[in-house]
C-alpha cells in the first residue's frame, strides 16, 4: 500500500465529521442554565412580586382601619404595615427589568421626591379621594414616598391628632392605588396572565424578547450590578457626600437602612436562587461551577455589606452627622460587593 | 490507493462542496462593524446596556457622566421644595428619563389621558424669528397637556387611529395605523383653527456625542438637494438658530434635525418638556400665558446640572452589532444594499475632532446608519409642519444603531416620530417620498428575503 494513501480513509472520516458543520450553535447540557433561570423567575422574582402584592393589601387594610378609626394603634399598624410592605419592594429592586420599567410601574409606585406642593393642594381641594383619582396623578403624589410622608410626618413626629379627615381619605385612595400597580406587576409576570416569564423561560425562541438563555442571565447579572451601584453611588452617596438629609429617600420614616440591607438581600435572594427560604438555584450555581473561589467571595461580601449598613450607629439620617465612619464603612463594603460584580462576574456570565 | 478508497474520497469531496452554503457567496462582515460606536462601543444583551457609560472616558469623565446620570434620572416637582423645585407650570413630563426610558425610546400610548413620552409641536404658518416655526400666541411652540395642581393645562389631546391594508407581492397582508391626532379646550379658547401639530415619541439617546463630532463637510457631502445624480434621493440639510452662538448652524438633533447640539437640545428639552428653565432657556415655556408662573426662580436648574446632563446624553456608551457573522444577518445586508436603503440610512462615519474637545468622541470610525440630513419621506408620514428648512414631509434619517435591542430596552417595537409603527416591518412599510423604490423593492421580496433584513435590522 502506498503510504501516501494509508491515512486517506481517517481522513475522509475527518472530513465527513466537519465537512458540513452547522452555524447555529446547540445547547449542550452544560449550556442549559434553564433549571438556573426558571428557578431565579419563579421562586425568587414572582415570589417577591406576590409578596409584595400581599403586604400592600395589608397596608390597605390597614389605612383603611386608620380612617375608619384613627387611633394611636392604628396609626402605629399603619406605619408597622407601610415597613413591611416597603420590605419585599426593596428585594425587588435586585431586578427591575421587565414589566416594572417598560410598564412604568416603578414611578407609580416609588417615586421620589414627592411633590409636596401639589399635594397640599390636592389635600386643600374639594376633589374626591378615589382610587380612580390617585391612578391619574403623577407619581410624585402617589406610591411608597406619598404615603410615608403623610404617615411619618415630615419630621417622622407625627401624632394621630395631627392627621385631617382629608388626609386619612387620600391615604386609603393611595394604598388603593398602590395595590392595585402591585397586583398588575404580580400579574405582568406570570404565564397565566402577562406571562412576562416566558421571555426568560423561552430564551432563546421566537416566543422570547431574548435571544439566548446567556442574554438573560446577562440580564439577571446587571440587575444586580445596578442595585450595588445606587445604594453605594446613590442611595447612601448623596445624601452623605452632599452633607443634605432632604437627599435621603426613605427620610420620613427613618427606614433607610432597612432599605438598603434589603437591596443587598435582594442581591442575595438572586445570588443563591431563594426567597422565604426555599432552596433552589441561583448565580451561585453557575458562577461556583466556573469558579468557586469567585462565589465564595460574593457570598461573603454580600454579608458583609448587609452587616456593616445594618452597623450603621442610630439611623441613617443621624448617621451622616454623627457616625460617618459608620456610613463610610458601608458604602466601602457595598462598593467591594459592586466592584467584584462588575469586574469579576460580568466577564464570566459575558464569557458564557 | 485502493479504487474503495478512492471513491470513498470523491464522494467526501463532493459531500462537502455540496453543503457549501449561500453564506459563501455573501460579502464578509467587516468586523470593525462589530464595534459600532468605535471605542465607545458596549457589549451585552440585556435592558440596561442603553445606560452604560463610553468605556474609553477618563475617570474625571466617567465621575461627570454618574453625575449627569442623576440629572438625567431626577424628578422635578412644584417649587417650592426642598429637593428638585421647578417643574412646570406646565410641562409633558417629570424627568428626562420619564420619556426616554432606559435611554430609549418611548412606545406609543395607550391611552390620549397619559401621553408617556410623546409630545406635540405646534405653529402657525409663517416663519419665526431665525426661520423656524412660528409660535402659536399664547402657547408656544410645544404643546404641554399637563400642568401643576391649580393650573390649567394648555389643551388636551386627542387621536383615533386610521388603518390602512397592504399586501406583500407573496400574498402577505399588514395592516398599518397612522395616528390622528387632534386638540381641544384650548385654556383660552383661542387655540387657532389653524395651528399645525407634528407629535414626536421620545427616541433612544445612546451615540449623541459621536454625532456632533461628526465633521460638518462630511454630512453636507451627501447633500443632493437636487438630485443632481438622478438616484432619487436628495438629501438636505437644515439649519437652525444656535442660541449659544447666535447664529445659525447645521442642525444633527431631533426627528427634524432642529436642533444643532446637545446642550441646546438638552436645554430645550428641559424647558419645553419639563418647564425646567436654565442659563441656555431662562424663560419659561408659557409665555402669554397669564397662569405662566412670576416666581422669581429662574433660572431653576445650574450651568453645571445642564452641563453634567448634556455630558451624560453625549457619553453614553453605544452598543455593539450582535451576529454579525450570521447567514441570514449577512444576507439581510446585502438586500438592505440592494433596495438602496443606505442611500439614507448610511453604514458609517468617521468622527473628527469633538467640537468641546471630548477625545474620546473623536476619530471614531462608527455605524449609525444614517447621514443625518433631511429626506421627504411621503404624504404616508407627514407632518406637515415646516421646521426650519425641514418642510411638512421631510424628516432626518433616523439613527438604526441599538434599534435591534428595542424590545429587551423598551418592552415594544413601536417606530417612527410618532412610533406608530408596531414592527420595523410595518416601519419599512411607512417609507415613501425618496423611499418609495426601496420600499417597493421590500414589498417585491420573497417572504425569505424579507425575513433576512429584518433579522439584519434587528442585529443593529
Amino acid at each position: 500500500m502506498n503510504l501516501k494513501f494509508q491515512f486517506a480513509p481517517i481522513f475522509i472520516l475527518i472530513l465527513l465529521a466537519f465537512g458540513c458543520s452547522d452555524d447555529d450553535t446547540k445547547v449542550t447540557p452544560s449550556d442549559d442554565h434553564s433549571a438556573i433561570i426558571a428557578n431565579i423567575a419563579d421562586d425568587v422574582i414572582i415570589s417577591t412580586y406576590a409578596d409584595l402584592d400581599a403586604k400592600a393589601g395589608s397596608l390597605l387594610t390597614s389605612l383603611n382601619t386608620l380612617e375608619a378609626s384613627p387611633t394611636a394603634p392604628n396609626l402605629e399598624a399603619a406605619r408597622q404595615a407601610w415597613r413591611d410592605a416597603r420590605r419585599p419592594w426593596e428585594l425587588s429592586e435586585g431586578f427591575l427589568y421587565g414589566p416594572v420599567d417598560t410598564k412604568g410601574l416603578d414611578p407609580s409606585m416609588d417615586s421620589w421626591p414627592v411633590n409636596q406642593t401639589d399635594l397640599d393642594n390636592v389635600l386643600a381641594s374639594s376633589n374626591n379621594l378615589t382610587k380612580e383619582y390617585l391612578d391619574g396623578l403623577d407619581g410624585t403624589l402617589k406610591g411608597f414616598h406619598t404615603i410615608e410622608y403623610l404617615l411619618f410626618g415630615a419630621t417622622g413626629e407625627k401624632l394621630v391628632g395631627d392627621f385631617t379627615t382629608r388626609q386619612f381619605e387620600y391615604l386609603s385612595a393611595s394604598g388603593e392605588s398602590l395595590k392595585g400597580i402591585t397586583e398588575q406587576l404580580y400579574q405582568s409576570w406570570l404565564a397565566s396572565a402577562g406571562n412576562f416569564v416566558k421571555n426568560f423561560k423561552e430564551a432563546g425562541t421566537s416566543a422570547s424578547i431574548y435571544p439566548s438563555q446567556k442574554a438573560v442571565l446577562e440580564e439577571i447579572t446587571n440587575g444586580l450590578v445596578a442595585i450595588s451601584d445606587e445604594v453605594a453611588n446613590g442611595k447612601i452617596n448623596e445624601p452623605f457626600s452632599q452633607q443634605n438629609l432632604t437627599l435621603e429617600e426613605s427620610r420620613f420614616s427613618a427606614n433607610s437602612k432597612a432599605d438598603f440591607a434589603d437591596n443587598i438581600r435582594s442581591v442575595q435572594n438572586i445570588w443563591l436562587g431563594t426567597h422565604f427560604n426555599t432552596n433552589g438555584s441561583g448565580m451561585s450555581a453557575l458562577i461556583s461551577a466556573k469558579n468557586p473561589s469567585l462565589d465564595d467571595k460574593v457570598k461573603q461580601e454580600i454579608a458583609e455589606a448587609i452587616i456593616a449598613i445594618e452597623s450603621i450607629e442610630g439611623t441613617f439620617t443621624s448617621a451622616i452627622f454623627n457616625s460617618p465612619s459608620t456610613v463610610q464603612t458601608a458604602q466601602q463594603a457595598v462598593r467591594k460587593l459592586l466592584d467584584t460584580l462588575q469586574s469579576e462576574v460580568l466577564p464570566v456570565v459575558s464569557n458564557l | 490507493m485502493k479504487k474503495s478508497t478512492f471513491t470513498l474520497l470523491a464522494l467526501a469531496i463532493l459531500l462537502v462542496m455540496a453543503c457549501k452554503k449561500e453564506s459563501d457567496s455573501l460579502p464578509t462582515p467587516d468586523p470593525s462593524e462589530i464595534n459600532a460606536g468605535g471605542e465607545t462601543t458596549v457589549f451585552g444583551t440585556f435592558s440596561a446596556l442603553f445606560e452604560q457609560p463610553a468605556p474609553n472616558m477618563s475617570a474625571d469623565e466617567t465621575n461627570l457622566h454618574a453625575l449627569g446620570d442623576i440629572g438625567f434620572e431626577a424628578t422635578f416637582v412644584t417649587a417650592p421644595s426642598e429637593v428638585n423645585p421647578g417643574l412646570g407650570p406646565f410641562f409633558n413630563n417629570t424627568s428626562c428619563a420619564s420619556c426616554h426610558g432606559r435611554n430609549g425610546r418611548s412606545p406609543f400610548p395607550d391611552d390620549a389621558s397619559d401621553l408617556g413620552g410623546l409630545l406635540i409641536r405646534i405653529s402657525v404658518p409663517g416663519a419665526g424669528p431665525h426661520g423656524g416655526p412660528l409660535s402659536v400666541p399664547g402657547y408656544g411652540g410645544q404643546l404641554q397637556q399637563r400642568a401643576i395642581y391649580n393650573t390649567q393645562p394648555e389643551a388636551e389631546v386627542e387621536f383615533q387611529w386610521e388603518e390602512l391594508t397592504k399586501t406583500l407581492a407573496d400574498g402577505e397582508t399588514v395592516t398599518l395605523r397612522k395616528p390622528i391626532f387632534t386638540l381641544k379646550n384650548g385654556y383660552d379658547g383661542n387655540l387657532p383653527s389653524n395651528v399645525m401639530i407634528s407629535p414626536r415619541i421620545a427616541s433612544q439617546v445612546i451615540g449623541l456625542g459621536l454625532f456632533e463630532a461628526i465633521s460638518e463637510a462630511d454630512i453636507l457631502s451627501f447633500v443632493d438637494e437636487n438630485d443632481v445624480n438622478g438616484d432619487g434621493i436628495s438629501g438636505k440639510a437644515n439649519y437652525v438658530f444656535d442660541e449659544k452662538k447666535q447664529q445659525m448652524a447645521l442642525g444633527r438633533f431631533g426627528w427634524k434635525a432642529s436642533q444643532p447640539t446637545l446642550e441646546q437640545q438638552s436645554a430645550a428639552a428641559f424647558v419645553e418638556d419639563m418647564g425646567v428653565t436654565s442659563p441656555l432657556f431662562p424663560n419659561e415655556n408659557c409665555v402669554g400665558n397669564p397662569a405662566c408662573d412670576g416666581t422669581a426662580d429662574d433660572p431653576e436648574i445650574s450651568q453645571e446640572t445642564l452641563h453634567a446632563a448634556t455630558f451624560y446624553t453625549q457619553s453614553l456608551g453605544v452598543p455593539a452589532r450582535r451576529n454579525v457573522d450570521d447567514t441570514q444577518v449577512r444576507k439581510g445586508k446585502a438586500l438592505f444594499q440592494k433596495a438602496g436603503c443606505d442611500g439614507c440610512h448610511r453604514a458609517s462615519f468617521t468622527t473628527a475632532q469633538h467640537p468641546d474637545g471630548l477625545a474620546f468622541l473623536s476619530n471614531q470610525k462608527i455605524y449609525p446608519y444614517t447621514d443625518l440630513l433631511l429626506h421627504d419621506m411621503g404624504e404616508g408620514l407627514a407632518d406637515n409642519r415646516p421646521d426650519y428648512a425641514a418642510n411638512g414631509q421631510e424628516w432626518r434619517t433616523a439613527p438604526l444603531w441599538g434599534i435591534g435591542l428595542t424590545p429587551i430596552i423598551n418592552g415594544h417595537s413601536n417606530f417612527l416620530h410618532d412610533g406608530r409603527a408596531n414592527s420595523l416591518l410595518e416601519a419599512v412599510l411607512w417609507h415613501g417620498g425618496e423611499a418609495e423604490k426601496s420600499r417597493q423593492v421590500v414589498e417585491k421580496m420573497s417572504k425569505q428575503d424579507r425575513e433576512a433584513l429584518l433579522v439584519f435590522l434587528g442585529s443593529l
